[in-house]
């Protein structure tokens, strides 16, 4: 069972999306505070409650309209680079999925390329660059070997942990880290571990939706 | 280093708010707040001519709401603490600055205002809103080298282009005409700050970055953004003497130039200090044979109670000099000097 997911099905990612922000708000403030200015985990959880309030009152729900309502939370209420970033990505999976009554593992794994591809059109950042890049490519790249949701799911979160871990050794290329220079290193991207965190949870909620263990 | 880090502030989660509304009932013959959080002029400019608007990170005050009336934006909107705003914002600030002539957005150049940037434009694209366009701003010589001045970031020095912009546009010129202007008192201005001590973020209470007490940074960027490095606090004819020799070899200025300096305070110098700095300014410019052509001094860009200031020179030409005498009327920014 659960080889697609329907409208309803994104509602309960958004909601559960939102409460995965709020617990690691401390956490990614933490991070972003030693590079950045300290408020990412604070303006993400800001957004996902926005977004998990818009998501449930949708009166038709598709995949394409909750995840379109999620990219307008992203962008208008947390703003800045990581706005734009995080609502791009979400923005283009909406359009990938458009007019899709629920999403299979085909769809998933275009949308997510497209999320990916519109960052990187957005942003500019390739991985390597410490930012979301470094967890957000090798996770779309691992859901897309995949042959099942569930196994795509699994492996996406792993190796958005892995690539969020690994900027902790890189020199930043974008934002204000880049002008940490050196300094930045032994730090990780806020950006990046928000990216794990979401993709952990998309694995969680599977788990605890669709699968079958 | 001590930073205070208690604020006099209600909730958290009000501070933009709160400051916005206490602003707009200071100056009510100068600005209105509008119920989507944008500061626009109190009596609009007069249709035909081109709007002005800029969005940005709030906690730099008086950047940008000190810098909206006439002669200079006709709408700022004001982001969170820090945080550029949403392209969405950013679309109902192009449409409130419009007076039948086109829209000018004026971007600080950081990653996050020129992100939204872009996408308030596709916005527009789609929405059928041609008469816009953008205008990428950049000043301080420390975040990129010479020859990828694009890269640079946009701080306290883009007061030359808010000033003479602002009045140029009063005088009924063209969208593209606007654009160049920015775009020759951008190429014409260069920036250079020093920290002195960190601040505190007013979102989580925590000093921003940290500054070894005798120590300053040159270089540093109005985030506390890391710069060209640092060196032990010194008397302000020395610190004048580190950052002067750079920034005129930058642009360059020459002998024979005229130049408009500001001295921007970024949070907690003295106007005492301050004096004393552009003495020395006023001095090496003489012995290098550049005229000065007019000076500003003050708090114009914050960047919380950070204790530095910003060195700015913009070479001035003669049309600049007609806008630089031309009236204002913004809450942070009279007239003439």
């Amino acid at each position: 069972m659960g080889a697609a997911w329907d409208g309803r099905g994104f509602v309960g990612l958004i909601q559960a999306l939102n409460e995965a922000m709020q617990a690691a708000k401390a956490e990614l403030n933490g991070l972003d505070s030693a590079l950045g200015d300290g408020d990412h985990g604070e303006s993400l959880a800001a957004a996902f409650a926005d977004a998990a309030e818009k998501a449930a009152s949708l009166s038709e729900p598709s995949p394409a309209a909750v995840l379109q309502a999620t990219s307008q939370s992203l962008l208008n209420r947390m703003g800045g680079a990581s706005g734009a970033l995080y609502g791009t990505l979400f923005l283009r999976m909406s359009l990938a999925v458009k007019d899709r009554p629920d999403v299979a593992l085909e769809d998933w794994q275009a949308a997510l390329s497209a999320g990916l591809a519109g960052v990187q059109a957005r942003g500019k950042a390739s991985p390597g660059d410490k930012t979301m890049v470094d967890a957000l490519a090798p996770a779309v790249v691992a859901f897309a070997s995949a042959t099942d949701l569930g196994g795509a799911f699994a492996a996406a979160a792993g190796a958005a942990q892995d690539g969020a871990a690994a900027t902790a050794a890189m020199v930043a290329k974008f934002g204000r880290a880049k002008f940490a220079g050196d300094r930045a290193i032994g730090h990780v991207d806020a950006g990046a571990r928000s990216v794990a965190i979401l993709f952990v949870t998309l694995h969680e909620f599977w788990e605890g939706q669709y699968g079958e263990g | 280093m001590s930073v205070r880090k208690h604020k006099l502030v209600n909730q958290r989660e009000n501070i933009l708010r709160d400051m916005l509304e206490g602003f707009a009932s200071a100056y009510p013959g100068i600005v209105r707040l509008t119920d989507d959080g944008l500061i626009v002029r109190a009596q609009p400019k007069a249709s035909g001519k081109v709007g002005l608007v800029i969005g940005n990170g709030s906690g730099h005050e008086p950047a940008m709401i000190g810098f909206v009336g006439e002669g200079l934006f006709d709408v700022n909107i004001p982001g969170a603490i820090f945080t550029a705003p949403g392209p969405e914002r950013i679309l109902a600030g192009i449409k409130a600055a419009d007076r039948g002539a086109g829209v000018l957005l004026c971007v600080s150049h950081h990653a996050g205002d020129l992100m939204n940037a872009e996408m308030a434009l596709e916005l527009c694209q789609a929405e059928g809103i041609e008469d816009v366009d953008m205008v990428v701003l950049y000043d301080d010589i420390s975040s990129a080298p010479k020859g990828s001045e694009p890269e640079r970031r946009g701080t306290a020095g883009l007061f030359f282009v808010w000033k003479m912009l602002g009045a140029f546009a009063e005088t009924g010129t063209s969208l593209a005409e606007c654009k160049a202007l920015a775009e020759h008192i951008r190429d014409s201005t260069r920036t250079l700050a020093v920290a002195l001590t960190s601040c505190a973020s007013p979102i989580t209470g925590e000093v921003m970055f940290d500054m070894p007490e005798g120590e300053m940074e040159i270089g540093m960027g109005v985030h506390g953004e890391v710069g060209m490095g640092r060196h032990a606090i010194t008397s302000a004819e020395a610190t004048i003497d580190l950052m002067l020799p750079s920034l005129l070899d930058d642009l360059p200025f020459r002998v024979g130039d005229e130049v408009f300096v500001l001295l921007n305070n970024s949070g907690s110098m003295t106007l005492m200090e301050l004096y004393i700095l552009h003495r020395t300014v006023a001095q090496r410019l003489s012995e290098s044979d550049i005229r000065l052509a007019g000076s500003w001094i003050g708090a114009y860009a914050t960047t919380q109670e950070m204790a530095g200031f910003a060195l700015s020179l913009c070479r001035a030409d003669e049309r600049l000099k007609g806008l630089w005498a031309a009236p204002a009327n913004g809450a942070f920014l009279k007239g003439v000097v």
